[in-house]
Parts: structure tokens; C-alpha cells; sequence
């Protein structure tokens, strides 16, 4: 696919040259994760999903690389969060809701009979557009609930904890009061809190709702730093209304329009050259 | 119902505007010039380069009214595109004129005898009209987003490469005359810059290809994604 | 303030001063005509009973005799507590499981809306029902080896605090954020676990405040207990048989002849409202302490 001249992304470093163990603290830092491993990536095919007798999302299919960001825009109603909740399964959980069609963790069917959906869930984490941290924990606690709430037992918890805090740049800031509750951090430090709490589990694939809609710029451009950072270890799935949040962190874009995709396209392309109309009517603000 | 983002689109139409009355410009310069040459009028020449003032004031705001746009409005898709190729064409149209002033700056040199081969004062002629008929093209085609007039443009160019190559041989022949010999000189760099006037026209049309189709092609490949762009 | 301003925004006019006036006259008015009985009804309950309460009083029995003295109510109190402790211990734990089961699986389902309709139609039913019921199906039968016994008291007082643990327990849970939910069963946790470390947890202090005032409500009830335990003087701990408690020592001791068993009915009295009195303030300190900024 030609276009005009596209410039690798480089990921922005907000300050310059802080004294290097703020920046090593402060910056993200995914190799405390530990070796890289293999990347996974996802395949939806032929995706239905309903609440009650709405037809929300109608016949999708869609290839997630691994280790790629991926966003979804699209207007409100459009179907993208039902269709990102359908992927770690969570859409079922609503009273009423079922799903058809076929979502694959390489081979693995997700939808599988013998499948267990805490499991799926498990390989497949999820970060939500409005922080939630768990009120009555503490920040170390809550980053530990992932593994405690699934029963991983682990003789290494503590450093568990410490390396997916370091991973999403958190450590710096928290490292002295771990104790203190999670939700007296602020908006942007909750969400990345409960971003850490995602990747201690050690997913292969995060999905994310939103994750910035609720943040001041800043930390919205920490979190999309994050995001950066993330790729490299994991697969991405990012929902989001925000156009240009969508062309500053993700390799290739998705865009849906009544439960359905209208174009997928590598980002650059669907913003400077998208091929079909109603594409370009929505990312130009025609309507939406 | 007032249009989605009413205030961008007003905004993009009005710095288009700009340009298209840009283009006007210099339609007038170039004729203004080329009248001057014909006639060997040094005043005529003396306005045309005080009027470039007009044109760099005009690139001034033109530029300044997209920085605007991309700062506050973050366009996207075709927006983009117009307002990339809208930067392109303002420089064109600001070399455009330079060159204009650089022909009129030519004519008091030349002498104020009248001039004297006619071969090449036809072909100047001839040349003028051909850069002036490109870039009035250059203006619809932008206006109207034709590609089809764009590839028009690239055919009439050859044609300005060709005068200006013929009135080269055409100085030289008449170098031996020492009367002519220096105003034949002059001749060769009037007609380069119509040249130029013409492949700034050409750039302009480039722009316009990119803008409806949203691929960037040299010259000699407009004539294929013309047709590409028709067939999408 | 100048004219101008005044023109802008008009200023209040009279009639509208004197309306607001009248009206929250009239609401005071309505306030205190529901205080005054109550606070007479604290005064007097000070008045009369302060006098009974000595160190004798909380440390002796009521020994029933005709004359001298008639001792203290010290196995009404321990009754009482036995009592409701073992109420406590039924309706609480059963109480918050069928709220569990209404917030976290029931949710809008036939069932579920069938389960709230009946514990709705408990909350209004009369606490006396409860004792009669008790009486029929355990007392008269002499089920478990005896009469009138503790044990079933507290069964008919765990009746009646039943529904209240589940309706204000549900209400508590409804008020965890689904967020919470959501974020644990995200992470890949099953249900069972999310409401022991997540809903619970989040939810105790509402829960608890919830089974304090269930309890208070549980203390003071007369008409389960007058058929399902009867009046006895000594302390007891054996649960099987009959014992003492506040509430019937009280109604035995009101209509006496003698002006000391009487005055001690009023400190009976006094002892009990200082008891649920003590339970609502440790509930409100406890949500109010939770109260999450």
C-alpha cells in the first residue's frame, strides 16, 4: 500500500534528560517482565453478538497481530466495545447477552466447549475507560489481587508486584507508600495502577476500553507512552473515540460503523488515504 | 442544519480562496511581464516588480492560515490532503512570481531599442502563452479537482520545454549579429524563467492529482493514475 | 447596588419573602410535634428509671419474692444478650448469603423478584406471628426435650430480623460499584472468589451497620419471646430451657402492685434503649469511619 512518505513512530519523551534513576524509575520500564517470549495474536471470525434480540455486532473478521497495537473507532453504538468483550468473553456476563462465531488466541478457540473462561480471561486481560481500582486494597494489594483473586500462588509475589509496577513506569512514584490505599492515587496514576495490576497476571493480550477518556492530557500521554512500551511484550486491542489517540499509538486502525467493519487499514493510511467514503466522512467529522 | 466542524470548512474554502486568487495573481504578472517584453516598456516592468509585494504578502498569510488550521483543527483524510497541497501550491505560486519580476527585470537591459529577431520574440510570444494558459489550467484544475485537466498541463509543458530549447539554438544562431547577440542573451533568460513558470504550473497540477487520488506521482506518471483515480 | 444590577436580576419580592417565611415556619412546626413525644418519652424513661440503677442492680437477679427486696435485673440482661446471640448468629450469616445470592445471581430473574416479594411481606408481618408460630410448631410439641426454651425464642426473634439483614444488606451490596465486579472477573477470577475478596469486602461496613441495627431491632421485641421462653429469675446459659430476658421482665414487672418492682421496670427499660442506643451509635461510628473520600 503506497502513500505519502510515512516516519517510523518513535515514542515521545515528554521531559528532557531528568537525572537517569528518576528516569529509569519514572519511564516504563517492561524489561522487569523478564525475557521476551513469543507474542500472540488474535483472530476473530465471523463475530455476531446480541443483547436479547439487538443485533449488535454483525459478522466480523478481523486478524490482531501479535505484538501490534491495534485500534477500533468508530461512532457510539458502533459495536466496538461489544465486540472487544466478546474477545475475553466478558460480554456473555451481561444478563441476556450471548455471542456467536469464533475468537482464536492462536489456536485456541476461546468459544471451545472444554474451554475455562477464567482461564481465557486470564491470557486475554482488560483495562477499563474509568479506573477501578479495588477501594478496600492497598496499592500493592491491588496489583496482587490478579493473582490472588485466581488463585496463581506464587512464593515471589512481592517481586511480582514490584516488577509490574516498575513495567508501567508506577514504581518511582509509589514505591515508598505501597501500603496506602489504591484509589488515593490520582486518575492517571489509577489507571496505570490498574494497568499493573492487568500485566501482573502475565497475559498474552491486553484489551483496552477507553483507557484515557477519563484522563487530564498528561496522563493520557503517559498511558499512550505505556501503550508504546507494551506492544513489545504484548498483543493490543485499544477501543477508542479519540482519532488522534487512535493515529499516535496504533499500527493499524479498525474502523466499525453499525456493528460491522467498514475499513481496516494501517493507521497512517486510514487518516491520510482512507478507501471507503463513509471512512473518510467519519474521520473528517462529517458526522459521528 | 449547519454542517458538521461549519467553522474548519469555512476556514479551509476561505485559505483555498486564497490560493485560487493567488493563482490570479499571477496570471497578471505574467502578462504584465510578457506585455513588457514584447514592447520593451520599462515602466510597465518597474510595476510588475513593485506589485510582487502582493504575491509575498499573499504566501505570508496563506502559510500563516494553515499553521492556524493545523493547530486548532487536526485535519484528517482529503482536509489533509488540501491543506498539504495547498502549502505546495502557495510556494509555487510565490516562485511563480518571482519569476515574473525577474523577467521584467529584464527588460531594461535589454536595451530601449525595439527588439529585434522576430523568430524568437514570436516564440516568447508563443511561450507566454503557453505558461499563462497553464497556469489559468493550474487555477480550474485545482478549483474544480480535475485530473484529467491536471495531465493537460504535463502535455503543454513539453511543449514550453520544447520552445525554450528552440529559442536556445535560436540565440546561438543569432549570436554572430553583435547587435543582436545581447539581446538574444536576455531572450535565453526570459524564456528560462517562463520555463520555470511553467514547471511550478506542473507542480501545482501534481498537487491536484494527490488531493483526489491520495497518491503522490512525478510528472510522467500522472497520465496512468489519472486513470487509476477514474476507475476508483 | 446599583440599579442596573437591579434590573438584571430582580430582587426577591415580598410576598415571596413572606411565603418562604410561612412555609418553613410550618416545617419547623412539624418537627418539633414529632420531637415532642419522643423526647418526653427519653425524659421520661430518665426520670423514672435512673433511680433503679445501682451497682446491685446490674450485678443481682430478680429473686420473685412478695416482699423485701426484689433484686436487680442481672439475668434479664444476660438473657437478653443469649438470646439475640444466637438470633444473630442464624438470621445474620443466612441473612447476608440470600442477599448474596439476590445481588450476585438472582438479579432480575423470576425467582429473585419472587425471593424480594416474600422478605418485603415478612418485614410487615406483626412480631407476635412469629411467636404464635413458633409456639405451635416447636413450644406445644415440646420439640428438642422441652417447653418453653431459649433456643426458640431465638428462633422467632431470628424470624423477624431476617428480613431486615436482607433488605438493608442487599441495599449495601447494590451500592458496590460494578466496576469492581467487572474488574475482577476481567482479571480472570471465578464468581465465588470475587464476592469472598472483592463484593464483601467492600461492602462490610454496610453489612455490618446493617446487622447492628437488626440486632438492635432484635433486642427489644416482646411479643416473640412472651410465647416462646416465658419469664425465669436465674441466670441461665442452658439454652434448652427457659430463661430471662428484658423485654418480659419488663411486662412482669410493670403491672406489680409494689412501687420498687415497678421503678425496677423502668430501669429495665432505661437499660434496654441505653442498649440499642449503644448498638446505633457503634453502627453509625462504623460507617462513618468507612466512609470512603
Amino acid at each position: 500500500m503506497t502513500g505519502p512518505e510515512t516516519t517510523s513512530k518513535e515514542p515521545k519523551r515528554m521531559s528532557s534528560a531528568p537525572e537517569q534513576s528518576e528516569q529509569t524509575e519514572a519511564a516504563p520500564d517492561l524489561s522487569a517482565m523478564g525475557e521476551r517470549r513469543q507474542g500472540h495474536g488474535i483472530k476473530v471470525r465471523d463475530l455476531h453478538a446480541y443483547y436479547g434480540s439487538v443485533h449488535a455486532v454483525r459478522g466480523i473478521d478481523i486478524d490482531f497481530p501479535a505484538n501490534e497495537v491495534t485500534a477500533i473507532i468508530g461512532p457510539s453504538g458502533c459495536g466496538k466495545s461489544t465486540m472487544v468483550r466478546c474477545i475475553n468473553r466478558m460480554h456473555e456476563e451481561i444478563p441476556g447477552a450471548r455471542s456467536e462465531g469464533s475468537v482464536s488466541l492462536d489456536d485456541l478457540d476461546v468459544y471451545g466447549s472444554n474451554v475455562d473462561v477464567t482461564a481465557v480471561r486470564r491470557m486475554i486481560g482488560m483495562v477499563f475507560q474509568k479506573p477501578n481500582p479495588f477501594p478496600t486494597m492497598s496499592i500493592f494489594d491491588n496489583v496482587a489481587a490478579g493473582l490472588r483473586l485466581t488463585g496463581m500462588k506464587s512464593d515471589n509475589l512481592r517481586e511480582r508486584v514490584h516488577r509490574a509496577l516498575r513495567a508501567v513506569g508506577l514504581w518511582g512514584e509509589v514505591k515508598n507508600r505501597l501500603n496506602s490505599p489504591g484509589i488515593g492515587l490520582s486518575g492517571g496514576q489509577q489507571q496505570r495502577l490498574c494497568i499493573a495490576r492487568a500485566v501482573a497476571v502475565e497475559p498474552e493480550v491486553i484489551l483496552m476500553d477507553e483507557p484515557a477518556s477519563a484522563l487530564d492530557p498528561i496522563a493520557t500521554l503517559k498511558v499512550e507512552e505505556l501503550i508504546d512500551e507494551l506492544k513489545n511484550r504484548y498483543t493490543i486491542v485499544i477501543v477508542t473515540h479519540n482519532m488522534q489517540q487512535a493515529a499516535r499509538v496504533a499500527k493499524s486502525t479498525v474502523f466499525m460503523l453499525d456493528g460491522e467493519v467498514v475499513e481496516h487499514a494501517e493507521t497512517t493510511k486510514l487518516f491520510t488515504n482512507p478507501s471507503d467514503e463513509r471512512t473518510e466522512r467519519y474521520v473528517t467529522g462529517k458526522f459521528g | 442544519m449547519q454542517e458538521t466542524r461549519h467553522q474548519f470548512r469555512e476556514d479551509l474554502r476561505e485559505l483555498e480562496r486564497q490560493v485560487l486568487g493567488g493563482l490570479d495573481l499571477v496570471i497578471g504578472q505574467l502578462d504584465r511581464a510578457l506585455e513588457s517584453v514584447s514592447y520593451q516598456d520599462v515602466e510597465l516592468a518597474a510595476m510588475v516588480v513593485a506589485d510582487d509585494d502582493r504575491i509575498d504578502g499573499r504566501y505570508l498569510e496563506v502559510h500563516q492560515g494553515i499553521l492556524s488550521l493545523l493547530a486548532r483543527q487536526s485535519p484528517v483524510a482529503t482536509d489533509l490532503r488540501i491543506v498539504a497541497a495547498l502549502l505546495h501550491c502557495i510556494r509555487c505560486i510565490e516562485r511563480m512570481g518571482d519569476q515574473c519580476v525577474n523577467i521584467a527585470k529584464l527588460v531594461p537591459l535589454s536595451g530601449h531599442d525595439a527588439p529585434k529577431d522576430k523568430d524568437t520574440l514570436d516564440a516568447i510570444e508563443r511561450m507566454g502563452q503557453l505558461a499563462r494558459s497553464e497556469v489559468s489550467e493550474a487555477k480550474d484544475a485545482l478549483r474544480t479537482r480535475n485530473v484529467e485537466l491536471a495531465q493537460d498541463i504535463v502535455r503543454q509543458d513539453a511543449e514550453i520545454n520544447r520552445l525554450n530549447r528552440a529559442i536556445f539554438k535560436r540565440a546561438v544562431e543569432i549570436g554572430d549579429d553583435l547587435e543582436l547577440r545581447e539581446w538574444g542573451m536576455f531572450m535565453i533568460l526570459v524564456a528560462r524563467c517562463l520555463e520555470r513558470v511553467g514547471d511550478n504550473a506542473v507542480e501545482i497540477a501534481e498537487q491536484v492529482v494527490f488531493v483526489v487520488t491520495g497518491l503522490f506521482r512525478e510528472v510522467a506518471d500522472i497520465g496512468a493514475s489519472a486513470e487509476t483515480a477514474q476507475s476508483n | 447596588m446599583s440599579t442596573v444590577s437591579g434590573a438584571l436580576i430582580p430582587e426577591i419580592s415580598a410576598g415571596r419573602k413572606r411565603r418562604d417565611r410561612v412555609m418553613r415556619g410550618l416545617l419547623m412546626a412539624g418537627t418539633g410535634l414529632a420531637l415532642v413525644p419522643l423526647i418526653l418519652i427519653i425524659y421520661y424513661l430518665i426520670y423514672k428509671g435512673i433511680g433503679s440503677w445501682s451497682g446491685s442492680f446490674f450485678t443481682t437477679d430478680p429473686n420473685g419474692n412478695f416482699f423485701g427486696n426484689p433484686g436487680g435485673i442481672r439475668s434479664a440482661i444476660l438473657g437478653t444478650l443469649e438470646i439475640v446471640a444466637l438470633a444473630s448468629l442464624i438470621s445474620i450469616p443466612i441473612g447476608i448469603a440470600v442477599a448474596l445470592y439476590l445481588t450476585e445471581y438472582g438479579n432480575d430473574g423470576v425467582f429473585a423478584n419472587l425471593v424480594r416479594y416474600f422478605v418485603d411481606v415478612m418485614t410487615g408481618v406483626p412480631s407476635i406471628v412469629f411467636g404464635l408460630f413458633i409456639y405451635i410448631v416447636l413450644v406445644i410439641s415440646h420439640a428438642g426435650g422441652s417447653g418453653f426454651a431459649g433456643w426458640k425464642g431465638a428462633l422467632a426473634l431470628s424470624l423477624l430480623m431476617l428480613p431486615i439483614v436482607i433488605r438493608s444488606s442487599e441495599v449495601v451490596l447494590l451500592l458496590v460499584p460494578s466496576s469492581l465486579r467487572e474488574a475482577a472477573l476481567a482479571l480472570g477470577a471465578p464468581r465465588w472468589r470475587i464476592i469472598w475478596k472483592v463484593v464483601l469486602p467492600t461492602a462490610r461496613s454496610g453489612l455490618v451497620t446493617g446487622a447492628l441495627l437488626s440486632v438492635a431491632r432484635g433486642m427489644g421485641e416482646t411479643a416473640p419471646l412472651l410465647f416462646t421462653v416465658s419469664v425465669a429469675f436465674p441466670v441461665t446459659f442452658n439454652l434448652n430451657g427457659i430463661m430471662n430476658s428484658l423485654p418480659l421482665q419488663i411486662y412482669g414487672d410493670i403491672t406489680s402492685p409494689r412501687d420498687v418492682v415497678v421503678a425496677r421496670a423502668w430501669g429495665a427499660a432505661l437499660t434496654l434503649v441505653a442498649l440499642v442506643l449503644i448498638l446505633n451509635l457503634i453502627a453509625r461510628a462504623i460507617s462513618r469511619r468507612s466512609r470512603l473520600t
